[in-house]
């Protein structure tokens, strides 16, 4: 097996209510290797987010991070002080973040935006000497020069959210999260966007975490997946096996549920609805909704362990 | 230019109703922007018919920006044509007097994107349904407006008991939306106009909100147009289809058949790039989209996607290609390839 790039302990974190916290991520473990592209997906409110941004230590009031490690090159970037902890960040691992195409300042152009980040790590000496490199960068992600000095409103929403990429990128970070890279993208620029990630990715040979909800796309996308529900990881197994022999009941579901314009087929929706994260009940947390749930899983929380070789699955039906 | 969107022979429509919806070379041009001559064809010269004894899920595809909403927007009466006729029941959308309008406006229904910003959150759910009905005048003591409510909401798979009562922000974003098509489907209407309902629903939902257009097609000859960017669920679902790029009918005919079997180049560009859930049938090739291309505006005289198309002739450039007949039910593609 190759080195881990980054990997994740026991991560639990809470937002805190009025009402006591509402466990948004509830103790995952999560290992992504060098080079590697590994995706994490599931619906809304799962937690897949919530991950994403304590990989950065970037959960903010009501929220925290309550347990847990995150070892970026053998150390906890969790006990690093925040001065040590903002240097990590964008050299070591960076982000593009869910809209980040909308989150370009409109008012300064895209060069000057890049650079900031060169500029905040390497002193404003390097102003002058980023510029060369900025445009090879965006020569990378497929953007001619000459959007080095134009304005946000000028691109469309496939080369902004390119621009993002190139800002993600700008330090060679070993590890880049990318949450929903493509989601508010047409499928044509989609497939754009997702094909500069690969090679950009691939070039540098960063891992790479993409966040999504779209199996279809993922399936196109990332070496292992990781499947979660409800703050917890229910599985994580190579691509070319989760897809052919899903394991764990809800990614099976979630599968059947993925539409196709391969072939015709009634799609199949899961009844019910995820818990509320406040309470979550000390049994398995898909239960409710499992159609093979038994007596057992309505008592005992199932263990995350590997029940065939690579396949990790959080689930009574392997014991 | 005229399309027989039910895909049969003309002859047989000698019927003595006129069709439920008649549209008829609709165009839509935006904006002059001051100072600028600029103007944006949002749709141009689009023709649907739809047989209110026939009734189908007619999906309009299309990127954004392709005119798919301006057309939603059009034939719900939110904004006027530029050009072009809507007919409702053979009377003219537009001349028709107050009262006719009510009644177009009580059987053609609409669902939008957006659960969250469809509620007012003040208020309980139960609201939207009260509005109705007392707008409509659909029941005549509250014991039959209690009935015809927990009536529509049991066709939508969701129990009275749970629901009512409830404020917006209680209620998932698939709920919300399934109470959405309740609303909608108690005023019985003959067609809705569904404006991408799904894409802000997650997955494990989805299935269930298309479930229910087809059983309102089925059970009660609900028609649908169905606005969508996503192919997949168009083709699960959908009888007939038109993909529309900037503003244009590239291709239509019945669903089943424009997506197995693309003719017009787009088409097969925008299918061949539907991701598949399978990591062993990768996409074929990296796409190359010149900034230029993603930048610049469609041809004004020419075909609107001639600087994108592999096979890009001479005269693609100078006149827009008219709709030619590719295949059977149907099946047209405007483009110069299948002159």
């Amino acid at each position: 097996m190759s080195e881990s790039a980054l990997k994740v302990e026991d991560l639990k974190v809470y937002y805190w209510t009025a009402r006591g916290p509402i466990k948004a991520v509830d103790g995952i473990d999560l290992e992504v290797r060098k080079g590697e592209r590994f995706g994490i997906v599931g619906e809304s409110g799962c937690g897949k987010s919530t991950t994403a941004m304590s990989l950065l230590r970037l959960i903010k009031p009501p929220g925290s991070i309550e347990n847990g490690r995150i070892v970026l090159d053998g150390a906890d970037i969790l006990a690093l002080d925040d001065e040590a902890m903002r240097s990590v960040r964008w050299s070591r691992i960076s982000l593009i973040p869910q809209g980040s195409m909308n989150s370009l300042n409109p008012v300064i152009k895209i060069g000057s935006q890049i650079a900031d980040a060169v500029v905040a790590h390497e002193g404003s000496g390097g102003r002058a000497a980023a510029k060369a490199r900025i445009i090879e960068l965006l020569g990378m992600v497929g953007l001619p020069a000459r959007v080095y000095n134009m304005y946000p409103h000028e691109l469309s929403g496939g080369m902004k959210q390119r621009v993002c990429i190139a800002m993600a990128i700008v330090l060679q970070p070993q590890v880049i999260i990318a949450d929903e890279p493509t989601s508010a993208l047409d499928v044509v620029v989609q497939r754009v966007v997702t094909q500069t990630l690969i090679k950009v990715q691939e070039r540098l040979g960063a891992a790479l975490i993409i966040i999504g909800h779209d199996m279809g796309l993922l399936a196109q996308l990332v070496d292992r997946l990781a499947v979660m529900y409800a703050g917890k990881v229910a599985e994580v197994s190579p691509a070319e096996d989760i897809y052919k022999d899903p394991l764990h009941p809800y990614t099976q579901l979630l599968i059947g549920a993925i539409p196709s314009v391969k072939e015709k087929k009634r799609l199949e929706g899961i009844p019910g609805l995820p818990p509320a994260l406040l309470e979550p009940p000390s049994s398995c947390i898909f239960h409710p909704r499992c159609p093979h749930a038994t007596e057992q899983c309505s008592r005992e929380v199932p263990e995350y362990r590997e029940v065939k070789p690579g396949r990790m699955v959080a689930c009574h039906l392997f014991n | 230019m005229k399309i027989d969107t039910q895909g049969s022979p003309a002859g047989q429509h000698i019927r003595n109703q006129p069709p439920l919806l008649e549209v008829k070379n609709l165009s839509k041009v935006f904006g002059h922007g001051i100072g600028r001559g600029h103007e944006t064809i949002a749709l141009q010269d689009f023709s649907l018919t739809l047989y209110d004894d026939q009734p189908k899920i007619t999906a309009i595809a299309g990127e954004s920006g392709s005119g798919k909403t301006t057309l939603a927007r059009l034939i719900l009466d939110f904004i006027k044509p530029t050009s072009g006729e809507i007919f409702w029941r053979g009377r003219n959308l537009h001349k028709m007097p107050k009262k006719e309008l009510m009644s177009y406006r009580h059987e053609c229904q609409a669902v939008f994107q957006d659960p969250y910003a469809a509620f007012n959150p003040f208020y309980r759910v139960d609201h939207i349904f009260h509005m109705a009905i007392t707008e409509f005048k659909l029941a005549r003591s509250k014991a039959e407006a209690a009935r015809i409510v927990d009536d529509a909401l049991e066709v939508v798979g969701l129990s009275p008991q749970e629901i009512l009562g409830k404020y917006p922000h209680q209620l998932s974003g698939g709920q919300r939306q399934r109470l959405i098509v309740a609303r909608a489907f108690l005023l019985k209407p003959r067609l809705i106009v569904a404006d991408e309902p799904v894409s802000m629903i997650d997955a494990s939902l989805r299935a269930m909100i298309l479930d229910i257009m087809l059983k309102l097609k089925d059970e009660f000859g609900i028609s649908f147009l169905y606005i969508t960017h996503d192919l997949s669920t168009a083709y699960q679902i959908s009888d007939r289809i038109f993909i529309l790029y900037e503003g244009s009918v590239s291709e239509t005919g019945d669903a089943t058949g424009v997506i197995n079997n693309p003719q017009h180049p787009y088409t097969q560009l925008l299918i061949g790039s539907v991701p598949t859930p399978d990591p062993s049938r990768k996409w074929e090739e990296d796409i190359e989209v010149s900034a230029d291309e993603e930048l610049g505006k469609g041809d004004k005289a020419g075909c609107r996607f001639y600087r994108r198309c592999p096979h890009a002739m001479e005269e693609c450039h100078r006149s827009r290609p008219q709709l030619y007949e590719v295949g059977e039910d149907g099946h047209y593609a405007s483009c110069y390839l299948y002159q």
